[in-house]
């Protein structure tokens, strides 16, 4: 793994899109250009700044510079017997940033937690060009705001990432997935009773009209716990829980990166575990246990949006190229919470030089800065 | 624990009960009048939070029974410039609580209703004055419970909980109040309902909930909030093992971990405060020892097993003195009540104790208690040692006697070299207890000019005129070019553009 530390070129750069009012597209390894429209103005990349800046494994924390690539990271963990509890999806080139940029989370997250979740600390270059310093490297920190959650998930639209401290665990001891096919497909309440057991369930998803639970833990307490499950152990469990993080599953044939016939939009749609399917005609896979379901269907954007907002979630197109320009890619924002919002990123980045376009572009307009000053 | 150096003049006693009876004939057209405190006996016991240090008295305090009326006291409050102080059981350690002398302290008491507990999808929505230890109370005959429990439980609000992020004993394999609220309803400051947060596992646009945990009531009003509830584990052992140096204790922490093994709970206990449990609860702690670690597994049966195998192996490597599974539940939690009681038992020690809440990287533990013996010292001042030793959480007990002339500064001086110790070896001021007026100066020493400017900036977007709470959990730069000259750090003196008083 490469050791660089490119703090004062990123933080130059900045500092030149702020003098010149030139927005910046920031990007890592480029695995995720589907996700959210890439912002029409300079990259900054921080590829070049990689490298672990400490790894006491005893201590459980990771401090790595945000280029560092997720093939790396895991590679290096692994060394250790440990890993990143919620999972996250490496998409070949990804980097750690990218992924926290991102805000994603693979199987795990329902029991292990997400990103955010595990983030204790993060260097960022806000839009004012400074590098700034949230969190730390200890597990219980509450001095000052979470401004180190805050930029998980919010596709740097907040600032550049630089540098993350996260919490680690250790590889479990064995692992066992099973699956089972249900009377119903796409029938979550099975998995929904699992949950409210004391089980060392790890991961849990329905393909059409099989059910996939992952135990992890010692092998006694898998054995024992395999019993309650029921079902057929899985070979290979490994690969195909890969392929559910990956979005490779044959069920992401012809969507992601794909150039065949099939015009359907693939649509991420996170909602309660426990919401019923929702009317919209398509094909289906759930994962975390019904939380986060994938859709591939023709419906129109508006309908999505509207039927995960009806049950408590929202949705996500994950293919761009399949809708049209002006329809939005993330659950659209409104009322009181996209004023807040807005507000929230123009204390991070008032002049909006960082991935414009790229998220909720209803966020995108800075906000009429008279009637805030009055305020 | 840190004296303001900048007192105001205080306006004539005239001019704040003028201002007080104005304040309180505009808020009963809001409020019913039996909602409005104001005469002295009133206020009396708003005084102060758990940190009883630092007192003051609010104009008034508002106790509303319905979300409409948090609305439109703020509404009202920002129209009329007044400052707000939320407040839930007032058991907070950091004055985070503490009144602000010429605003409302806004208490939510009477929001203490479980509105749901739904045992089959795990969860419960509750109203923000719910104690703590009520949530799990009524999820336990559904076999479920909630996570985090800090020592406070008994009164401390999920309020106060969601304002202060706070931890608990069992943190390390559970998560802080962060990692188990769903959602938070709130008030803001312009009197805007609005939910944050669903039974979703994420949600559209930035995550304010994660912001809102630990903002110690300086964004928003929190006014419901959705906490996951999980099983309760089926099995849970608790392995007690005393070591002749603290230094071997802290060493069997890390291996502990680099084992593999993640324990519900580690605590760790140095002789001076494993002394006074053992005096104040009976539960046989082998007090000759210099440290003694209490370490909880839970979970499956066949899981528990196979851990307290390990850990024995660990902590025989580790050169352990004595070593004790407890046989039965009592015992269990008879060990447990020796570590629940540490405060309250080393309060007989002396007088008067200070609790301080550092996080430390572990692997600097015996650096950070040899450099704390010095201090002690330095500072002529007994320390006692409590830790969450899994997590890094350091409370050290300083005893002293508030009567003897100038020990309550010099306690309060050693409590702060202790926080800029934690902040030297890479940790943090607070680790649980939050900031409040306590720690508000070692913010300074934390944290560089460009990132307090952030947080306020964060700050101005939810509550622009500033509001909620003010004065707490964030020092203005001012605030911090004062410290500065009292305190330099590693030789270089913060903030040098700024003007010196």
């Amino acid at each position: 793994m490469q050791d660089q530390d490119q703090t004062e070129p990123l933080v130059e750069q900045v500092r030149h899109a702020l003098s010149t009012k030139t927005p910046v597209n920031i990007v890592g390894g480029n695995s995720k250009s589907f996700l959210g429209r890439p912002a029409q103005a300079t990259s900054l990349s921080i590829t070049g700044h990689t490298g672990v800046v400490s790894y006491e494994p005893t201590e459980l924390v990771v401090t790595v510079r945000a280029g560092t690539s997720m093939q790396s990271l895991n590679a290096l963990l692994k060394d250790n017997a440990q890993m990143l509890p919620f999972e996250p999806p490496v998409f070949n080139t990804g980097t750690i940033g990218g992924v926290l940029a991102c805000g994603l989370s693979g199987p795990a997250r329902p029991f292990a937690g997400s990103a955010r979740d595990y983030v204790l600390g993060m260097r960022v270059i806000n839009g004012q060009a400074q590098a700034l310093r949230f969190g730390g490297e200890v597990m219980k920190n509450v001095a000052g705001y979470d401004a180190a959650r805050l930029h998980v998930g919010a596709f740097g639209t907040l600032g550049v990432l630089l540098e993350t401290s996260m919490k680690v665990l250790p590889v479990p001891e064995y692992e066992l997935t099973l699956q089972h096919t249900l009377g119903n497909a796409n029938d979550s309440s099975g998995l929904i009773k699992l949950m409210r057991q004391s089980l060392p369930m790890s991961a849990a998803c329905i393909v059409g009209p099989t059910q996939y639970v992952r135990l992890s833990g010692s092998e006694s307490a898998v054995k024992a716990a395999a019993k309650t499950c029921g079902g057929e152990p899985l070979g290979k469990a490994a690969d195909f829980w890969q392929s559910i993080r990956e979005c490779s599953h044959p069920f992401f044939n012809d969507t992601i990166h794909s150039q065949s016939d099939d015009k359907r939009a693939l649509w991420r749609i996170s909602v309660p575990e426990f919401a019923p399917l929702l009317p919209v005609e398509g094909e289906w896979l759930l994962d975390w246990a019904g939380a986060q379901r994938y859709l591939k269907t023709d419906a129109p954007a508006d309908t999505i949006f509207a039927s995960a907002k009806q049950v408590g979630g929202h949705a996500t197109c994950y293919t761009p190229d399949r809708v049209s320009a002006d329809t939005a890619l993330f659950q659209p924002l409104d009322g009181v919470m996209q004023t807040l919002q807005k507000r929230v990123r123009d204390s991070f980045d008032a002049h909006r030089l960082f991935n414009p376009g790229r998220y909720h572009t209803e966020l995108d307009d800075e906000l009429n800065r008279a009637s805030a000053a009055e305020k | 624990m840190s004296s303001n150096t900048a007192e105001i003049q205080s306006p004539s006693l005239e001019a704040v009960q003028a201002k007080r009876e104005a304040y309180a004939s505009a808020l009963s057209a809001i409020v019913p009048s039996g909602c409005i405190l104001s005469t002295s006996e009133q206020l009396k016991p708003y005084e102060s939070d758990g940190l009883t240090v630092f007192k003051r008295s609010p104009l008034l305090v508002l106790l509303p029974e319905t979300i409409e009326q948090i609305q439109a006291i703020l509404r009202w409050a920002n129209e009329a410039d007044v400052p707000v102080v939320a407040r839930g059981a007032g058991t907070g350690l950091s004055g985070g609580a503490l009144p602000h002398e010429d605003g409302i302290l806004l208490g939510l008491a009477k929001f203490n209703q479980i509105l749901e507990l739904n045992a089959e999808l795990g969860f419960a929505r509750v109203q923000p004055g719910v104690r703590n230890l009520a949530i799990s109370d009524a999820a336990r005959p559904h076999g479920l419970y909630y996570a985090p429990d800090p020592s406070s439980q008994i009164a401390c609000t999920i309020g106060g909980n969601v304002a202060e992020n706070s931890g608990g004993v069992h943190c390390l394999k559970y998560g802080l109040t962060v990692h188990n609220v769903m959602a938070v309803t709130v008030v803001t400051i312009d009197g805007e309902l609005l939910q944050i947060g669903s039974n979703a596992l994420d949600h559209a646009g930035y995550d304010l909930l994660a912001l809102l945990n630990g903002s110690e009531g300086m964004l928003a009003v929190v006014v419901e909030v959705t906490v996951k509830l999980l099983p309760t584990p089926p099995c849970a052992k608790l392995v007690m093992a005393a070591f002749n140096s603290v230094e071997d204790a802290g060493n069997a922490v890390g291996k502990v971990i680099a084992d593999g093994i993640i324990p519900a709970g580690l605590e760790l206990m140095d002789k001076p405060a494993m002394q006074a449990a053992e005096a104040f609860a009976h539960c046989g702690y082998p007090t000759e020892s210099a440290a003694l670690l209490l370490c909880e597994l839970d979970g499956l049966e066949e899981e528990v097993s196979a851990q307290i195998e390990k850990v024995t192996r660990v902590f025989n490597a580790c050169n352990v003195d004595e070593l004790r599974v407890a046989e039965s539940e009592e015992e269990r939690l008879l060990l447990w009540k020796g570590r629940k009681s540490a405060f309250p038992a080393v309060g007989r020690l002396a007088p008067d104790y200070y609790c301080i809440d550092g996080t430390i990287p572990r692997g600097q533990l015996p650096y950070v208690l040899r450099r704390m013996e010095q201090l002690s010292a330095e500072y002529e001042l007994p320390i006692a040692n409590v830790f969450h030793a899994g997590d890094g959480n350091l409370h050290p007990l300083i005893l002293f006697d508030a009567n003897i002339p100038g020990e309550t500064e010099r306690t309060e001086a050693l409590g702060s070299r202790i926080l800029l110790l934690c902040v030297e070896v890479g940790g943090t001021v607070t680790g649980e207890h939050g900031v409040g007026v306590e720690k508000i100066n070692e913010m300074c020493v934390q944290f560089d000019e460009d990132s307090l400017q952030q947080f306020h900036a964060i700050k101005a977007a939810f509550d622009p005129k500033g509001l909620l709470n003010p004065g707490k959990a964030v020092p203005t730069l001012q605030r911090c070019a004062e410290f500065g000259a009292m305190h330099v750090h590693h030789g270089n003196i913060p903030f040098p553009e700024l003007e010196r008083f």
